[in-house]
């Protein structure tokens, strides 16, 4: 009996927990917007996401601007998808070609997406084009590296078996390799779509007009750090949702992914 | 009859091992010229761009000219105001102080969190508040907090390194081996002691590879950071460059940029070799 009073004791405490520190972030935050003035409180801010509707920046609204960044993410990291696994394929393929790519694409690997920034904004200008091709940059990297890792990863074992039972080349790659390595590409995947969110923030922050990153700038500049925070509450929501609908992806593209 | 049988087996070894080593050795040398084929095909191919002007000739420079400039770099400080080594020591001041702050804080915490349940549902809810916002989306903030000084960017650099140096630690410690904890408490050892004998060794090994990430992470945000809010800095310097239409400044920018990336893993690795001695998988 005593055990069982014990046990309900810790269960609440165990809910508790959480509630009381997510409580206790708020109310941090609260505190810190009351001593500086320049920071709005959580009440402030989702007044300034109610205005928001009304009132829409640049002629859309919220949903607009999230769009706006969301479709340059996906756009990339279809492209990065597209390219990124046959040339990881490749190099992880066939020997030649990874001699001599390989040193080419380690030279590339250690540029950070953020640093091609001025480069490209050069070339392409400041329009969807060049904003496409700096996601594009950070995303393919992962993609790349993982689709390579995954291919030289397949156990010789089987392989060897699919040779010795006459598998032709293509019988090798589309039945052998590419379902072993699935999920070291699909991983790499989840990576890119990461890094892309970050990086899509970055190059609107140094010049869009629209997203959510220009939004945040946008509020920095014009003296409303609510519509920043606003923004910032939204950035972190979709990227959730995104790693989200990538575990859920995972699990039915390739189920047999322990854990 | 007995040497007999056994010379020629040993000579058939002794031939299977030079062949088998010329292999490699052809191997290496295949890989040697087919990578310099590659590099100099990719040189070869910029110089024929800028040579036929398939780009307009204002937005790319010879790839020798990307060296004169950063040579240049070295004792003339026009247009940006500062040297190269200037912006470098710079950068790597933050980089390093954002990644060390990230580690004493995001390891400890990982590790904590890993071991001991209570303590991570309480601060599990707000790390998963904070964790998807991009540590980009901070400066603005943290610009009215602390201008657009040192501290300002090492904070932006520490919110991008902690969270891979947390993550893994708390994975590592999460996957200790159960009984090697319970042989700890049969010997009678407290649970400090098992946290810091068992729990923290069998973790360092995961940990050590979220730090790994944490460094590429804090170098890939401080140039973000740096371009957005500094007057110095590698980043900076491109971002200049881009201002004044000066490509060979960007590229040998970018150059030395992922060089010091490159520099810091290496360095890395050598701190990790030295540290961990267990638990590796060859």
């Amino acid at each position: 009996m005593k055990v069982s009073v014990r046990f309900i004791i810790k269960r609440i405490i165990y809910y508790i927990l959480p509630a009381l520190s997510i409580f206790l972030l708020l109310l941090m935050w609260t505190a810190v917007a009351e001593s500086q003035k320049t920071i709005p409180n959580p009440f402030e801010v989702f007044e300034r996401f109610k205005r928001l509707q009304d009132r829409p920046i640049s002629n859309t609204g919220i949903i607009g601007h999230i769009w706006a960044s969301l479709q340059r993410v996906l756009k990339a990291l279809g492209i990065s998808i597209l390219l990124g696994i046959p040339f990881g394929l490749l190099i992880g393929w066939s020997e030649s070609f990874r001699y001599l790519f390989k040193p080419l694409f380690e030279i590339f690997r250690p540029i950070p997406a953020i640093a091609w920034i001025p480069l490209v904004s050069i070339w392409f200008g400041v329009g969807e084009a060049s904003k496409i091709t700096i996601v594009f940059l950070g995303a393919v990297m992962p993609i790349v590296v993982n689709t390579y890792t995954g291919v030289s990863m397949v156990p010789k074992l089987l392989t060897d078996a699919a040779k010795s039972f006459g598998a032709s080349h293509g019988q090798l790659l589309t039945d052998i390799v590419l379902p072993s390595s699935l999920q070291a590409i699909f991983a790499g995947i989840k990576t890119a779509l990461g890094i892309g969110w970050m990086v899509v923030l970055a190059a609107e922050m140094i010049s869009a007009k629209s997203g959510l990153g220009f939004l945040i700038i946008r509020g920095s500049d014009s003296d409303d750090i609510a519509l920043t925070m606003v923004s910032m509450v939204f950035i972190g929501v979709i990227g959730a949702l995104l790693s989200t609908v990538c575990n859920l992806l995972e699990r039915r593209i390739c189920p047999w992914t322990n854990e | 009859m007995e040497q007999v049988s056994v010379s020629p087996n040993a000579a058939l070894i002794e031939k299977t091992k030079r062949r088998e080593l010329a292999a490699a050795k052809r191997k290496r040398l295949k890989a040697i010229v087919f990578g310099l084929t590659g590099v100099a095909g990719f040189l070869l191919l910029w110089y024929a761009v800028v040579w036929f002007e398939w780009i307009d000739s204002r937005l790319i420079v010879y790839p020798h000219e990307v060296f004169q400039t950063l040579a240049s770099k070295f004792y003339d400080k026009s247009f940006d105001g500062s040297l190269l080594p200037v912006h470098i020591a710079s950068s790597l001041i933050v980089a390093v102080c954002g990644f060390l702050m990230a580690v004493c804080v995001g390891v400890p915490l990982g590790l904590l969190m890993g071991w001991y349940q209570p303590f991570d549902r309480f601060v599990r809810p707000v790390f998963e508040v904070i964790r998807p916002i991009p540590p980009i989306s901070w400066i603005p903030i943290m610009i009215i907090f602390l201008g657009i000084g040192l501290q300002a960017k090492t904070v932006i650099i520490f919110f991008a390194a902690f969270i891979p140096s947390l993550i893994n630690s708390y994975t590592g410690i999460k996957l200790t081996n159960p009984v090697f904890i319970n042989v700890a408490k049969t010997c009678g050892a407290s649970k400090w002691r098992t946290f810091l004998r068992v729990g923290v060794p069998s973790a360092l090994p995961m940990a050590f590879a979220g730090m790994r990430i944490s460094l590429g992470n804090a170098w890939g945000t401080l140039v973000a950071a740096e371009m957005l809010a500094a007057n110095k800095g590698l980043g900076f310097m491109i971002l200049m460059g881009r201002t004044y239409l000066r490509v060979d400044v960007i590229i040998g920018g970018m150059l030395v940029i992922g060089l010091i990336g490159v520099l810091f893993a290496v360095g890395f690795d050598w701190v990790e070799h030295k540290v961990i001695k267990w638990g590796k998988k060859q």
